[in-house]
């Protein structure tokens, strides 16, 4: 179990800022347009504050179990028995979540550039990238982070400015038309692609450095991914129209394939679409990677580092049918997930929270210090 | 030892995938033109011959810079798959610049055949949408013209320029076709071409081989759709009214009568136009708001463009003739098509959602019996680089 090293509180930032823009910013603007129509991006607006909350609701975790990772938490709070078999149960999620997000990369590929390669090719390739990282350590993650954000951020400033003269302010109007209920839900979509998949976060944060004072870090880094997003999804429908963006399969993709400055600069979208696959590697390496390090704190390894590859190939083959067709992916993504990332996400969090609270308030009183010890023991 | 050979393994995937295609194994499309004969498709792609194309000093130009395939289908999509027995290369359809419809289909109806052009991860969104004019489309691609040496870059190049120089011609792409389509508020609209002396031959370089070649190509009329299906065409008035009413006048001319007989020509440098729609008492209000900066750009009469009062007067004739030809064309879209092709069904819903969602079910009904307001503004600021014609000074 042993991770030597430790991640500074930016590196930290990194990781998240990166990680919320993840696979949303990819398929999530499709989602939102086809149930808020032009609102869209009032949806993904909603979903930035859903997402605040949310990880507000991690912060009180972390403030309530400092240092735990996810599996000690459920440890701590239900006890061995029940704690592990909920921790197994997040760790199948994690790695299932690799797996999908393993797809989503192969499948776009496959769909917009290389028809006639195998599936398992693209994803391999990239696969062994993703355990490399989780083998090399946390430490390598982050700063391979580091060195990725330059360049995501320099390819996420070309494409605002470029996109920006494109834009028709007519497609946004009438403003607020599908009214509340639909904006709440596309909102609810998009905090359970983006938001709620960090409760996996927790397989990090034990080894952040002063944990304590990256509370506001860990905020401002999901508030500024969620406003890329928001930005994203706004030009989708400025430029696209929200019937088109519904209908997508990669909306943000068939936006960059709009870009054209004077006729010279055009048909850069390939060399845009770096910018997902280093969001994407990052979302897939923290799936991975929470899975693995719940795996080895589960078994009681003492080295995470050996499961690592067999978990690798074991994540391969499941991305390869994880989903049958891409029918049965968006079918899934929209009536499945929701549901089953607000039971883990936020149900369970919730219950663990007030569980955690609970035993606060009876350790502060003193004549039960024995007691806590017993629940520390266990 | 063993990472640098490790190192030289992961090179391996460099090399290439499935699917590399090198450029000698492209046949690279630049146009394409859809017809249907009874139930079945028949596609036709122009193909670059690069050799041809490319710039080469003293190039007779004896061959033709394009080679054109035909093949009929079912679908348009095996017809291009089939196009494999014919060609040697795979049709790459990335560099598509223009797709053409023959009118007897576009009648038909051309929204399914669209949808492959939107589901191939080839395509681009970047090519225009074309009708051709009273023939097939593998007609209108028969036809090589001199200054651009391929016929659908031809077409393509010459859709943009006049777009910006002419008032009656407006580029449509897939985008925005597919977004017509779908919302109820606006019927789409596609620019037609049109075959010059279709009776002569001009697939041969022969054509280029005169001055004056005996067969062109021209941006002709808009051609008016209800759903997917073209129901008529505009005339170059009604195009033009057009493209006031939908803000998409960059630069043309035209011209108003002097007050003491003759013509004067002016240059429009600057148009913008707001669409808006209300209801009043159950009956649909709409309105059309015009703003034009012009500069007078030939005088054929006897008028003296030094005293401000002239130039009120022109700005003022100019109104009328501008506010003459909107409302001619939307007449003729509540009359003679009965349909909103201008988007006021859209203006309706930006500005007013809740009336819209009474109004959408039968709109086009409620369209022809709807009041148009129409307001137009004119300045004319310059007069050229003189000021009265020396015409002037004969009286």
């Amino acid at each position: 179990m042993a991770e030597n090293g430790k991640i500074s509180g930016l590196q930290l930032m990194v990781l998240t800022f990166l990680y919320t823009i993840g696979t949303t910013v990819l398929v999530i603007p499709a989602g939102l347009a086809a149930t808020a129509k032009q609102d869209a991006w009032l949806g993904a607006i909603a979903g930035v504050l859903i997402g605040t909350v949310v990880i507000g609701l991690y912060m009180g975790l972390l403030t309530v179990y400092p240092g735990l990772s996810f599996v000690n938490i459920c440890r701590s709070a239900l006890g061995k028995w029940v704690g592990t078999a909920l921790g197994v149960i997040y760790m199948c999620y994690a790695f299932i979540g690799a797996s999908t997000v393993l797809f989503y990369v192969g499948n776009f590929f496959k769909t917009q550039f290389i028809p006639h390669t195998p599936l398992w090719c693209t994803i391999m390739l990239f696969a062994v990238v993703v355990a490399m990282g989780a083998r090399l350590g946390l430490e390598t993650i982050a700063r391979a982070s580091e060195l990725m954000l330059p360049w995501f951020l320099m390819l996420f400033v070309l494409l605002v400015l470029t996109l920006v003269p494109a834009a028709k302010s007519a497609n946004v109007l009438p403003v607020f038309e599908v009214g509340w209920k639909p904006i709440f839900s596309a909102g609810l979509s998009f905090a359970g692609t983006a938001y709620m998949p960090m409760v996996f976060l927790f397989s990090v944060l034990p080894h952040v450095k002063a944990p304590e004072k990256t509370k506001i870090g860990m905020y401002v880094s999901a508030l500024l991914g969620g406003v890329c997003v928001i930005l994203v999804t706004l030009f989708c429908i400025l430029i696209l129209g929200p019937n088109i963006t519904g209908r997508s399969m990669y909306p943000s993709y068939a936006l960059v394939k709009k870009i054209n400055i004077g006729n010279f600069l055009q048909r850069v979208e390939a060399i845009l679409a770096g910018l997902w696959f280093i969001t994407t590697y990052v979302k897939t390496t923290f799936y991975y990677y929470a899975g693995v390090r719940s795996l080895s704190e589960i078994l009681g390894l003492k080295q995470y580092k050996v499961v690592t590859l067999p978990c690798a190939m074991a994540v391969v083959v499941f991305s390869l049918v994880v989903y049958p067709d891409v029918v049965y992916m968006q079918y899934w993504d929209s009536i499945i997930f929701p549901p089953y990332i607000i039971l883990l996400g936020v149900v369970i969090p919730l219950l663990l929270w007030i569980i955690g609270l609970a035993k606060q308030n009876s350790q502060q009183e003193p004549s039960t210090s024995t007691q806590n010890q017993l629940d520390k023991g266990s | 030892m063993l990472t640098a050979l490790l190192l030289l393994l992961l090179t391996l995937p460099i090399t290439g995938c499935w699917d590399r295609r090198e450029m000698n194994e492209l046949g690279i499309a630049l146009g394409m033109g859809i017809d249907r004969v009874d139930d079945k498709y028949v596609v036709t792609v122009q193909v670059v011959k690069p050799g041809q194309v490319a710039e080469q000093k003293g190039a007779t130009g004896a061959e033709s810079p394009v080679v054109m395939y035909k093949s009929e289908g079912p679908t348009i999509y095996e017809a291009i798959r089939k196009m494999t027995t014919a060609s040697p290369r795979k049709i790459y359809a990335a560099h598509l610049r223009v797709l053409l419809f023959g009118e007897a289909l576009a009648r038909q109806g051309i929204g399914n055949a669209l949808d492959l052009l939107s589901r191939d991860y080839e395509l681009r969104t970047d090519f225009y949408l074309l009708i051709a004019r009273g023939a097939t489309a593998q007609e209108a691609l028969n036809v090589l013209t001199p200054l651009e040496k391929t016929p659908p870059n031809k077409l393509f190049r010459s859709i943009e320029t006049s777009e910006k120089a002419w008032a009656p011609v407006v580029s449509i792409s897939l985008d925005d076709f597919v977004n017509d389509i779908v919302s109820k508020g606006k019927n789409p609209i596609i620019s037609g071409i049109r075959i010059v002396n279709p009776d002569e031959v001009g697939a041969s370089t022969k054509n280029l081989n005169t001055i004056r070649p005996k067969v062109m190509l021209e941006n002709d009329g808009i051609a008016v759709f209800r759903k997917d299906r073209l129901i008529g065409w505009m005339s170059e008035e009604e195009s033009k009214g057009y493209n006031y009413i939908t803000n998409n006048v960059h630069s043309t001319v035209g011209h108003i009568s002097c007050p003491g007989g003759g013509k004067l020509a002016l240059e429009v440098v600057d148009a913008h136009s707001k669409i808006g729609g209300k209801m009043v008492s159950g009956r649909p209000y709409l309105s059309v708001d015009v703003t034009v900066e012009q500069s007078v750009g030939e005088v054929e009469c006897r008028i003296d463009l030094t005293k401000i009062s002239t130039i009120q007067e022109l700005e003022k004739r100019a109104e009328n003739s501008l506010t003459r030809i909107i409302r001619h064309a939307i007449d003729a879209g509540q009359k003679k098509f009965k349909s909103d092709y201008f988007g006021f069904g859209n203006a309706i819903h930006r500005g007013h959602p809740k009336m819209w969602k009474q109004l959408q079910k039968d709109w086009d009904e409620r369209f022809e019996d709807a009041l148009v307001d129409v307001n137009v503004q004119i300045k004319i600021i310059r007069t050229g680089t003189i000021t009265n014609s020396f015409m002037e000074e004969e009286e």
